[in-house]
């Protein structure tokens, strides 16, 4: 009976904190949902009462930025996780399963570019790809977004290959497999999670760069969708019912992702920032 | 026997090389040349004519340290605040919700769930909608502490010097209390009941029990969120650069902030490389910081 009594005023506490932190996102829907004449109205309606879509059908129309913005961030994040996932794979499983000397090292030098700022070596590929005549095409963002989810998904992975039972190398090698063959036949299929786990960390961080996008593309019709919507608010100040549409665009594949994959994702983020 | 293992050993340094190899050139390859950069003169007349660029020593770090229009004092000083004080609220709400959310009642996973978004969402969008409620017309947080009387005209957040940093701070706070809550819960999750228990039947009240036993276990944990926390907060972007672009007058400029504009905007390469330089050299002892904490307890384990 006490226990009841315990787990409402939990209740209660979780409920309040759950709307004061949800409460931006809500402003968010809430403001794309409003005119311009109630957002500035004062006090300002905390629901709209004059309820339109004209802020989403504008940005859904042919002539706008959003939905050139949301086809590059695919091609640039899908580019990204391709190459960072397969890239990944392999060397978990090597840093996992194999004890070789330098294996620490390797950790540690993974371990140490996720930690790195993007403004050091921003210049230098800026240069580099400058030089290769990569300025401006979907390439220069794919590669760049590439090194951000690769030490994140290796550090992923190799906790999930960790946690696969040994014996079942033994076992594919006592059948006949060698290294690689018992890497694709056994392993892989059985490291699925933790490869889509991987995968959707790096499309995430790819979605979500913003200073690789505004250097290496100034072509507006090349641009992602966070370099979109930050141009789009310098130009058009005010105009937030438009702006948080735009907004809510750019956030949706996040938040499907989210609502999808949460379990995964926690798992995920908990075991590449504590195990390592 | 032997051979197995040689064998074992070219295939996991085989395994992994492909990888190591991109990050050396996309990572490792830009991270000298910036270094090298740092110590050249490469600016905007200079960035297309090899030849008229040369070495200048340490010329370009004296100057932005102690040059006329140099502020990266004051960016670091900058940071440094923002990063304390973020860090300082993420991580007591943090551990708060942590507490709370790790027991287990009605909606407790839901509610802990949904905090999560904040995390995943692209920064520059978290920026602009925090830009928004700032907004010194039409923004929600004046229209909230009017209406609370704690001020009587709507405040200018993002145009003055002294609240454009608390601005991003909160912003910055609201991104960060995820990440803080969870790693702090799995650190939870490690102790075991029976602890608990015992304290119980020993009569420790709920303070010493959070003090003696709680903290104290989970220290580990404790001690990676704020150590990452540092490094993810001291190397921030997005964030300022979409609210304020570090201004008003540099109130908010950071050292990635100045960096990139002293890069992008200036076009002053040589300099901006030696202002990344000096964010690397910070995140740098922090960093090896953290590894020498993870190493310690993987020994451990």
């Amino acid at each position: 009976m006490k226990k009841e009594k315990g787990n409402w005023k939990f209740f209660i506490i979780g409920a309040i904190v759950f709307v004061i932190f949800i409460f931006p996102l809500y402003w968010m829907v809430v403001t794309a949902l409003k005119t311009q004449v109630e957002i500035f109205q004062i006090p300002t309606p905390l629901w709209p009462k004059d309820l339109t879509f004209d802020a989403f059908a504008d940005q859904l129309s042919a002539s706008s930025d959003t939905l050139r913005g949301f086809k590059n961030s695919v091609i640039i994040a899908s580019g990204a996780t391709v190459i960072s996932t397969i890239l990944a794979i392999p060397a978990a499983y090597g840093l996992a399963r194999f004890k070789f000397s330098g294996r620490k090292v390797l950790i540690l030098y993974f371990l140490m570019t996720q930690m790195l700022p993007s403004t050091l070596i921003l210049t230098s590929l800026y240069i580099m790809f400058s030089k290769m005549g990569l300025l401006n095409s979907y390439l220069a963002p794919i590669l760049a977004d590439a090194t951000l989810g690769i030490p994140f998904s290796i550090i992923i992975l190799r906790t999930y290959f960790l946690s696969i039972p040994k014996e079942l190398d033994e076992a594919a090698k006592i059948d006949g497999c060698n290294s690689i063959t018992s890497f694709t036949k056994v392993m892989l299929p059985i490291a699925k999670p933790g490869i889509v786990v991987a995968a959707v960390f790096s499309f995430v961080y790819a979605w979500g760069d913003l200073i690789y996008g505004i250097t290496f593309i100034t072509d507006p019709n090349m641009r992602p969708i966070t370099s979109s919507i930050y141009n789009y608010v310098q130009q058009y100040q005010t105009l937030w019912n438009a702006t948080m549409a735009f907004g809510i665009i750019a956030i949706l594949p996040v938040v499907l992702i989210f609502i999808f994959m949460q379990k995964y994702i926690v798992s995920g983020l908990t075991n590449g920032a504590v195990k390592a | 026997m032997k051979k197995r293992n040689h064998i074992s050993i070219r295939a996991g340094f085989l395994f992994a090389l492909p990888a190591a190899i991109y990050m050396l050139i996309f990572v490792g390859y830009p991270m000298i040349q910036n270094f090298i950069l740092s110590f050249k003169n490469v600016d905007v007349y200079t960035f297309s004519d090899t030849a008229k660029q040369s070495f200048v020593g340490l010329a370009n770090y004296t100057e932005l340290f102690s040059g006329e229009e140099a502020i990266l004092s004051t960016a670091i000083a900058n940071t440094l605040i923002f990063t304390v004080i973020s860090i300082f609220f993420q991580f007591f709400i943090g551990f708060g919700l942590a507490l709370l959310f790790s027991k287990k009642f009605k909606g407790s996973s839901f509610f802990r769930g949904v905090t999560m978004i904040s995390w995943l969402l692209p920064v520059t969008v978290a920026g602009l909608l925090f830009k928004f409620m700032f907004a010194s017309k039409g923004g929600i947080i004046n229209q909230l502490f009017m209406s609370l009387h704690l001020i009587d005209a709507p405040l200018e957040w993002l145009l003055d010097p002294k609240l454009a940093m608390a601005a991003i701070v909160v912003a910055n706070i609201w991104i960060g209390i995820p990440f803080n809550m969870m790693l702090l819960i799995t650190g939870l999750t490690t102790i075991p009941e029976e602890i608990y228990e015992s304290s119980k039947l020993d009569g420790a009240n709920k303070f010493q029990t959070l003090f003696q036993i709680t903290i104290p276990m989970i220290r580990p944990a404790i001690m990676s969120v704020l150590t990452l926390g540092f490094v993810y907060t001291f190397k921030v972007f997005d964030l300022v650069w979409v609210m304020t672009k570090g201004g008003p007058v540099n109130s908010t400029e950071l050292v990635s902030t100045y960096a990139y504009k002293l890069s992008f905007e200036q076009f002053q390469f040589s300099k901006g490389a030696a202002a990344a330089n000096i964010l690397f050299l910070i995140l740098f002892v922090v960093g090896i910081f953290y590894i020498k904490l993870i190493n310690d307890e993987e020994e451990v384990m």
